[in-house]
């Protein structure tokens, strides 16, 4: 009679820890899928909102790009993580969601550039200021929760499900920008189709919300609170107090930095990558990176799972390491695979077709080269040219130097060379599991419930927004500095990866000095 | 380990001040051989967002190293 009693409380216990699981999961993915729609569709976004000829619609677009990402990010995960601390997990990141669901959603709404002006790009900048905040408060939220309702020993594999919205969010948002754009053709969602990725997150937001609403607050929050142990001030505690902020440093250099480095090279500099130096299509360098992530994503859960028999730090310092000695040989590998130095073309299949039409004031020559390879790749190259009827304004132009033509490059690569991609950007991604599985349960493990919320939170989006959102734009720029002369190409096309390797060796060395091994079975009180 | 932790403190302490003017100088190098807007904008991250956190957090560290702060977390 006692064991059946036993087992039926175990039995509900297990059931109300998945609740949990999937309530704080499907939120976080759901931000995750609204902050990735508009970094992926930054492009489009940009021509809808944030006109070139404007400089300062220009630089908002710039600034809308990142400084959402990693300015914001941990002011968020401040504002809410201090929140968190002092009213409850539960409440805080149900608003967060709102904020994300709410911003993402009236971004769908606002009308363009050419509509209204300036206030197009000054709303879409303070949505996108908006996202930036809740997302910095809603995985420390999540992640917290979801820690403080799993049993000791089992922390590792419950959080790594929390660990794995991230990336599913990444795909999500790079599935439903495919299905959109391959349903309503490519003119029309650059027209308006685009906006459906973001009116669609309203529909998440809403039963995310709903199921969230009626999940408890977190056990252990709720003993702080009657006890009266709640802190007063949980952003002079975690980072005045030398025993808080040394713990804060040690999870930013140690672990978080290079975690972030190895998450977004692994993840979004593979996608540029593909695109910019491989120049492979736009729908078949997206399925290889969808395809990969969707392969990798169920590793999240080994290593969180394993990093409770073994403990945190090992796997991710392996992670880190592996990383840092393979990244090289693997860019090596991806650009071999694509380049067209080595291929042989069959030139009895190239074709070569010109178009010239008036629209509006400009003329529009546009030429387009096929051609064909041995091996089965593809190569179509479109030069763009734009030439104003008014002879006027074309002497002024020529004479500025802006009647350069627009080249677009596209190879499409054959089955064998095409799964060979999705292997390299996979291996990335097991290393991106590595780094990220264990971490929740690892930050988690070394903070105090009290301050736990605030403590966790600014060294993940530092780490994560700053240190990894930096990666597209430290690694582009280092690689555009070996570009000969403008139009030809860079002399050194993994130059950029330095910097991930650079953050990550470091991280390693300091993560293996300093960071014990034992926090997997401390319990969280 | 005590002793290698407490001197890594200081390599720790002197990359985080070493790197302040290292970037200030490759960013004035660069905005002199180029003052494109785009090199402003991007020194300009470098400088106010990422200096600032890895010198901070680098000499932080480092010191707390020296001081022994991290030989209890073995």
């Amino acid at each position: 009679m006692a064991q059946n009693v036993t087992n039926v409380s175990q039995t509900e216990e297990v059931s109300s820890t998945r609740r949990v699981i999937a309530a704080s999961s499907v939120g976080t993915l759901i931000e995750w899928y609204d902050f990735y729609i508009f970094g992926t569709l930054a492009k489009i976004i940009s021509e809808q909102f944030f006109p070139k000829d404007n400089p300062t619609a220009a630089l908002l677009a710039t600034l809308a790009t990142f400084a959402a990402g990693f300015v914001i990010r941990p002011f968020g995960a401040l504002f809410f993580g201090r929140l968190g601390d002092l009213i409850g997990r539960k409440y805080t990141f149900l608003v967060t969601l709102v904020i994300m669901g709410g911003s993402t959603f009236a971004i769908g709404l606002v009308p363009g550039y050419k509509t209204i002006g300036f206030f197009a790009p000054a709303i879409v900048f303070a949505l996108r200021l908006l996202q930036g905040l809740a997302l910095g408060g809603e995985y420390g939220g999540a992640a917290t929760y979801v820690a403080e309702h799993s049993p000791a020993g089992h922390r590792g594999f419950w959080t790594s499900f929390i660990q794995t919205t991230a990336t599913l969010g990444l795909f999500l948002a790079l599935g439903v920008i495919l299905i959109v754009r391959q349903t309503l053709g490519v003119e029309t969602f650059s027209d308006w189709g685009w906006r459906i990725p973001f009116i669609l997150s309203s529909l998440l937001v809403g039963v995310s919300i709903f199921i969230r609403m009626r999940m408890s607050e977190s056990p252990m929050f709720v003993k702080m609170k009657k006890e009266g142990k709640t802190s007063a001030n949980p952003l002079a505690e975690s980072f005045k107090k030398k025993d808080n902020l040394k713990m804060v440093l040690i999870a930013l250099l140690g672990a978080t930095a290079g975690q972030g480095v190895v998450w977004y090279t692994g993840q979004f500099y593979a996608l540029s990558f593909l695109q910019n130096a491989c120049n492979v299509e736009f729908v078949q360098s997206n399925l290889i990176i969808s395809i990969a992530l969707l392969i990798g994503t169920p590793f999240f859960i080994v290593f969180g799972a394993l990093s409770d028999k073994i403990g945190r730090k090992y796997i991710m310092m392996a992670g880190m390491l592996i990383a840092v000695i393979a990244y090289k040989p693997i860019y090596q590998a991806m650009y071999d695979e694509a380049t067209l130095k080595t291929k042989v073309e069959i030139v009895d299949k190239t074709t070569v077709e010109t178009k010239e039409a008036v629209k509006g004031t400009d003329t529009i020559t546009t030429k387009i080269t096929k051609k064909s390879y041995e091996d089965g790749t593809t190569y179509k190259e479109t030069v763009k040219t734009t030439i104003p009827l008014d002879p006027v304004k074309k002497a002024e132009l020529a004479a500025a130097d802006k009647l350069k033509p627009e080249t677009k490059k596209e190879v499409t690569l054959p089955s064998n060379s095409y799964y060979k991609m999705i292997g390299f950007v996979l291996i990335q991604v097991i290393f991106v599991t590595m780094v990220y599985g264990p971490i929740a349960a690892f930050l988690v493990e070394i903070f105090p419930t009290r301050i736990r919320y605030t403590s966790m939170s600014l060294p993940y989006h530092i780490g994560n927004g700053v240190f990894g959102g930096l990666v597209p734009l430290i690694s582009t720029r280092l690689v555009e500095a070996t570009r000969p002369a403008p139009g030809l190409p860079p002399a050194d096309p993994l130059a950029g990866l330095m910097y991930p390797i650079l953050i990550a060796s470091v991280s390693f060395v300091i993560g293996m000095l300093y960071i014990s091994n034992k926090t997997n079975n401390m319990d969280v009180e | 380990m005590s002793a290698i932790k407490k001197l890594f403190g200081i390599v720790w302490s002197l990359m985080g001040i070493g790197i302040i003017p290292l970037v200030i100088m490759q960013a004035m190098k660069e905005i002199a051989a180029k003052p494109s807007e785009e090199n402003w904008i991007f020194w300009s991250i470098v400088i106010v967002v990422l200096m600032p956190i890895i010198a901070f957090s680098l000499i932080t560290f480092g010191i707390f190293a020296l001081k022994g702060e991290y030989d209890v977390l073995e």
